[in-house]
């Protein structure tokens, strides 16, 4: 691990916002890099769940790292300690006024082309493609139903509920175990199957 | 803030908010919460990988089983191939993937009542090959939908394979019917 990334890495959130705010231009890369690696991913879930998008989620999370980053620059974040507060409000403001959003992208792409902000690479490079498809597999077949329903078609839990004739409780509480044992599996704590629903070759 | 160790943000808590179904009242306090602590945050993050992962997983038809029109209209909106066969019972149907196919649909039909639950049997030879019990309901148009990725079906020889579906009601098993499919193999165009 290179030094400036353990450094990095080390450092509270409010440190590192900090830490950009008082740094010369152009030194605090690596800062920039590791706000945008912690907080990128919380801003996408949040965009998931408010855009029902995954493209507009990923352009909101790279346009309020970027204004964030430039705002830090700037010395406008008034309360640097409070900077997953700032972050939050931005993505509140930005995920309501999307066609401002897409002007200002293009503006502050064009600011920030000649400070080569590390971009970290989207977090769904970090999983295994092809074992995440296997635990989907190991699945029980009701369980993989509802997290497709649910993460794939985009389906609520009373549509849900009609589609596989149980209640609308029941869609949610075999939800969260599905997702429970679908991360064990993927993170190798465990198979992601809760019983013997399927046997024998693929499929 | 930051609390070491944090938990207070669970995964069935990030999963119902990812849905779309965490009461109202509770979303801006998760959000708030999720924003100014890094160990949920990080719990966060690794929840929006593993979700993300699930769209490419499905989109690249590398899951099949029991499925509803939802998901194959999604399939189809993105692009995916789908060969589709509708079946009755006792249907002997000759059928096969083009070269360019990505997942093989079987639409049964049959007399289904209010039966939710269904195991699916495939039988070569009258060895069966594979088993499947899932929970769904028959769809607007009176049929239970099975999906076999594409590759797999590919690699099958020219061979007759038996479908057998069964219903479970009551704590009883009620059969639906036969379903013959005469697999030509892989063609080309």
């Amino acid at each position: 691990m290179p030094e400036t990334q353990a450094t990095t890495g080390a450092v509270s959130d409010d440190a590192l916002a900090r830490r950009i705010a008082g740094g010369p231009a152009g030194s605090t890369d690596a800062e920039e890099a590791e706000l945008y690696r912690r907080f990128a991913p919380r801003v996408r879930l949040y965009g998931r769940r408010h855009l029902q998008d995954d493209a507009a989620a990923d352009d909101l999370a790279q346009d309020v790292l970027m204004l964030t980053i430039e705002r830090l620059r700037a010395g406008e974040v008034r309360r640097p300690e409070e900077i997953g507060s700032f972050i939050l409000g931005t993505s509140r403001m930005m995920a309501h006024s999307g066609r401002r959003v897409a002007r200002r992208r293009e503006a502050l792409a064009a600011r920030f082309m000649d400070t080569t902000v590390a971009i970290a690479p989207s977090s769904i490079a970090a999983l295994d493609a092809p074992r995440v498809a296997a635990c989907l597999r190991a699945l029980a077949e009701r369980d993989r139903l509802v997290v497709l329903l649910t993460f794939y078609a985009d389906r609520e839990a009373p549509r849900i509920a009609t589609d596989l004739g149980v209640s609308p409780g029941a869609v949610r509480v075999i939800r969260h175990r599905a997702i429970a044992r679908l991360r064990d599996c993927v993170l190798g704590e465990g198979t992601a199957s809760s019983g013997s629903e399927r046997q024998g070759a693929r499929p | 803030m930051t609390a070491p160790g944090c938990e207070r943000v669970a995964l069935a808590d990030l999963t119902d908010y990812a849905a779309g179904e965490l009461p109202e009242a509770e979303v801006a306090a998760l959000e708030e919460h999720l924003f100014s602590c890094a160990d949920c945050g990080a719990r966060a993050a690794e929840f929006d990988t593993l979700v993300r992962a699930i769209r490419p997983a499905v989109r690249n038809a590398e899951v099949g089983g029991f499925v509803t029109d939802a998901v194959l209209n999604r399939l189809a909106r993105e692009g995916v191939r789908v060969r589709s066969y509708a079946l009755s019972p006792g249907a002997v149907v000759p059928c096969a993937v083009w070269e360019h196919d990505e997942l093989m649909a079987l639409r049964l039909r049959g007399e289904f009542g209010g039966a939710s639950e269904f195991t699916l049997s495939q039988r070569i030879a009258g060895t069966e090959v594979s088993r499947a019990t899932g929970q769904v309901a028959a769809g607007l148009h009176g049929e239970i939908i099975f999906t076999l990725p594409a590759a797999w079906v590919r690699q099958l020889p020219v061979v007759e394979v038996e479908v057998f579906l069964t219903a479970h009601e009551a704590g009883e098993e009620r059969p639906i019917g036969s379903y013959t499919l005469v697999h030509q193999g892989s063609l080309h165009r």
